[in-house]
């Protein structure tokens, strides 16, 4: 009975000191280094989780992002990686990456912690699935895959990354000169058919349209556009035609998915083949007819250095009139002190190509990047990472991402009435973000990137012809492949 | 004075015994002074480079986790036998030799000129050394806004000619005089002053002479200027033809090495295969096949000047 009295007494005692101590106990100072580009949703995060992140475990947790420029992202991520020097423990990484740093050892599979966490599942199952093909698993599964294999997670996928910031292109435009009635007539009288004013025209706009926009305000100084003189040459139409990283792969991407081709298809290693698929018919179709429209664009295009951040610029001085480019940069473009076209433009899908039945297929190349957790990171660091990540996908923030520039990847948020009318390209957003599928994840996809862009560079400053440039793009390919024992 | 005091002290200690007695004796003095520069030396320099000597033998990858293998001159072998390394000798030959031709001519010119007094001649020479004292990333991407073709400077000054917009770097001969004449722009002024150097130093009486004598002014350059100013310019030779051979920055701002792959150098395909594609191994091979050339150039030019320095005693 006294053994009992003491044990009990010290039971009590230990609860009690347990529950007073319960939360300095638990509670750590913990720093989470981000690796992040330096850009308006990066920056929101950054100003964001300081106003309103609550540990829900207690921690006095630290966000300190190392907000690194475009330009040298990948550089500066793979250094720091490949050094050990281990600084990051979560970054926003590209989804090309993915194979080369999971190969590599240093980002963390969190299948197991999916499982375990009724919050993340929800979270999983609530993403696009479009993103979580692209962003999240490696190796690679398609949309199509996952679908077959049921909600997420899913038996024998590996998944790595969460939507930091899904990205999509889609069209910038002048609304000044395309409702402008004497330039609607004009190319209702030249070409028959309507001048995309509305977001309902866009949606009704495929690629021959696009070129004819580009002929038909391919002007030069001295010539009327919407009743004004221009004091410059101007140009009716944009888009991504850069050597530089993936600067024209994503466009020329969507060309070929739209009419029927396909890339070399890392899902269906190593029976998928790169010679006769790469430099299909079908491909260099689409290959030419992307080449087709560079000659109503600035003269930029012939360098083959017409990337994202140029046509954005050249949108921006006011020198064409559409241009397609990634929602990520469509904040700048609003600003009045950075934007000569800020109260002037409007937003709509991207063009795509026009089906047998009438209807538009708008494939494209997903951009924006998720955020993984790097290997290195304790249990107590990777819980509190994990509701880093819980935090900026739930809904209020979301809602709060998306008003200042981000964009949502949860089918929830984007489906809210008021979602589309946050920011002026939600709506084309939304539209595209079905559209979209992924490039290569496999750690080689530097090789791959980098050869390809350099052919597609040839092809784009006449060079070489497009059939040239892709037999050039499925050779190497088809012999990297089968050296890696990728392709049998 | 201070040396036999120092000895002193060094007498002193070792009078006294023990190590740190032994130490500073004056027969170890010398060592110990010049050990901590060695020893930086060793760790920055000399280990890295062993140790990257190393990885040349083996095929590792730096984002790999996978033990290396040792593979022997199969990484040389590779290099030496794949048709872009050649493709990018002929490309960064070409720009070597297209530079630093454009640097002789425009440095030696800007010698003369500022051989000779004239007003506010030392403001215009300090102007003129401006571009090699701006960093390659400045200099990179002046030159990138200069030759856009669609509100660049030299679209608009041309476009006054021809109506046209020009778009130099939309041809690999175009993008190479553009890089070019980037580089030249920037170290034309360190040729110039090499020159200046050597134009300056030319006895003011010999020129009286070959005046007296009515020299013609080519006869005059070429027996008294000359002799003074060439062993400068192999030096100017020398050092822009090493520095040009690893050119980088320019051309990874301009061009990236396009069109296509046509102004990519060596150091920037280097550069990729090092740090994009991690071809960590191979890239080693190749850096080292780049020292040894670099390595022969130099002798090559020592060698010329030697012969010169014997020939003139």
């Amino acid at each position: 009975m006294k053994t009992r009295n003491v044990l009990s007494g010290l039971m009590g005692a230990t609860v009690l000191a347990a529950g007073l101590g319960a939360t300095p106990a638990l509670s750590a100072d913990i720093t989470i280094t981000m690796a992040a580009p330096d850009w308006p949703p990066t920056r929101f995060m950054k100003e964001h989780f300081d106003q309103t992140y609550q540990s829900p475990d207690g921690n006095n947790t630290t966000l300190d992002m190392d907000f690194i420029p475009w330009p040298s992202f990948y550089e500066r991520v793979a250094a720091s990686l490949t050094s050990g020097e281990q600084k990051y423990q979560m970054i926003v990484t590209d989804s090309q990456w993915l194979g080369a740093f999971v190969e590599g050892g240093y980002y963390l599979n969190l299948t197991d912690k999916i499982k375990e966490d009724p919050e993340l599942q929800a979270i999983m199952q609530d993403l696009h699935p479009a993103l979580v093909s692209a962003y999240s698993t490696y190796p690679h599964k398609t949309r199509a895959q996952l679908e077959a294999m049921g909600p997420a997670p899913a038996e024998g996928v590996n998944y790595y990354g969460f939507p930091q910031f899904p990205d999509t292109y889609v069209t910038f435009y002048r609304e000044d000169i395309f409702c402008n009635e004497g330039e609607m007539a004009a190319f209702q009288a030249k070409y028959g058919t309507n001048l995309p004013c509305t977001y309902e025209d866009w949606q009704d706009t495929d690629w021959q349209k696009w070129g004819q926009i580009g002929e038909f305000f391919q002007r030069s100084a001295g010539e009327m556009l919407a009743g004004e003189t221009l004091a410059d040459d101007f140009y009716g139409i944009a888009y991504q035609a850069g050597k530089g990283y993936d600067f024209s792969t994503m466009a020329i991407n969507a060309f070929i998915w739209q009419q029927g081709g396909d890339i070399w298809d890392e899902s269906k290693m190593p029976d998928a083949q790169a010679e006769g698929v790469v430099n299909s018919d079908v491909a260099v179709a689409a290959f030419e007819e992307y080449l087709s429209y560079l000659q109503y664009m600035p003269p930029v295009a012939q360098t083959g250095q017409m990337d994202i951040f140029v046509i954005q610029d050249l949108y921006m001085q006011g020198k064409v009139g559409a241009i397609i480019d990634w929602v990520g940069l469509g904040e700048p473009v609003l600003d009045p002190s950075a934007s000569t076209v800020s109260d002037k433009s409007a937003f709509g899908p991207a063009p795509g190509t026009r089906k047998a039945d009438g209807s538009i297929d708008r494939t494209g190349n997903i951009g924006g990047q998720p955020f993984v957790l790097t290997t290195w990171n304790s249990d107590e660091v990777v819980n509190e990472a994990l509701n880093v990540v819980k935090w900026w996908l739930s809904p209020d923030t979301q809602l709060a991402a998306t008003a200042n520039g981000g964009q949502s990847g949860l089918m929830s948020v984007m489906a809210m009435p008021e979602y589309n009318g946050l920011r002026p390209w939600n709506r084309a957003h939304v539209e595209m973000i079905d559209w979209q599928k992924d490039v290569w994840h496999i750690p080689e996809f530097f090789e791959l990137l980098t050869q390809q862009q350099e052919e597609f560079d040839k092809a784009i400053t006449g060079q070489i012809s497009a059939k040239d440039a892709l037999d050039a793009v499925a050779e190497f390919q088809q012999e990297l492949l089968e050296d890696i024992g990728f392709i049998e | 004075m201070a040396e036999l005091a120092t000895d002193n002290l060094g007498t002193q200690g070792a009078a006294r015994g023990g190590f740190g007695a032994w130490l500073l004796d004056p027969k170890r003095r010398g060592a110990l002074l010049v050990t901590p520069a060695i020893t930086i030396l060793f760790v920055m320099n000399i280990f890295p480079l062993m140790w990257s000597f190393g990885l040349s033998f083996f095929n590792y990858k730096a984002s790999s986790p996978r033990v290396p293998s040792f593979r022997g001159l199969s990484n040389y072998e590779r290099v030496l036998t794949d048709d872009k390394t050649w493709e990018r000798f002929q490309t960064t030959a070409v720009i070597v030799g297209s530079s630093v031709l454009l640097q002789l001519i425009v440095g030696f010119l800007l010698a003369l000129m500022f051989a000779k007094a004239f007003p506010l001649r030392r403001i215009v020479l300090m102007l003129v050394l401006t571009p090699m004292m701006l960093s390659f990333v400045s200099v990179g991407v002046f030159f990138k806004l200069f030759y856009e073709p669609t509100f660049g400077i030299v679209s608009y000054v041309m476009n006054l000619f021809t109506t046209e917009k020009f778009v130099m770097l939309g041809s690999p001969a175009g993008a190479i005089a553009g890089i070019v004449i980037a580089d030249a722009w920037m170290w034309s002024p360190f040729v110039m002053l090499l020159v200046l150097a050597g134009l300056v130093s030319v006895p003011k009486y010999l020129y009286e002479a070959a005046e007296i004598d009515r020299a013609s002014s080519w006869r005059t350059f070429w027996t008294i200027t000359f002799p003074y100013i060439k062993s400068l310019l192999l030096l100017a030779i020398l050092f822009r033809t090493i520095e040009t051979f690893k050119l980088f920055d320019i051309v990874y701002i301009i061009t990236e090495g396009g069109p296509g792959s046509s102004t990519e150098t060596i150091a920037v395909f280097l550069y990729r295969n090092a740090f994009q594609f991690f071809q960590t191994s191979r890239s080693a091979a190749l850096a080292y096949i780049v020292l040894f050339i670099v390595i022969v150039l130099t002798n090559l030019y020592l060698y010329a000047v030697n012969r010169r320095a014997q020939e003139a005693n």
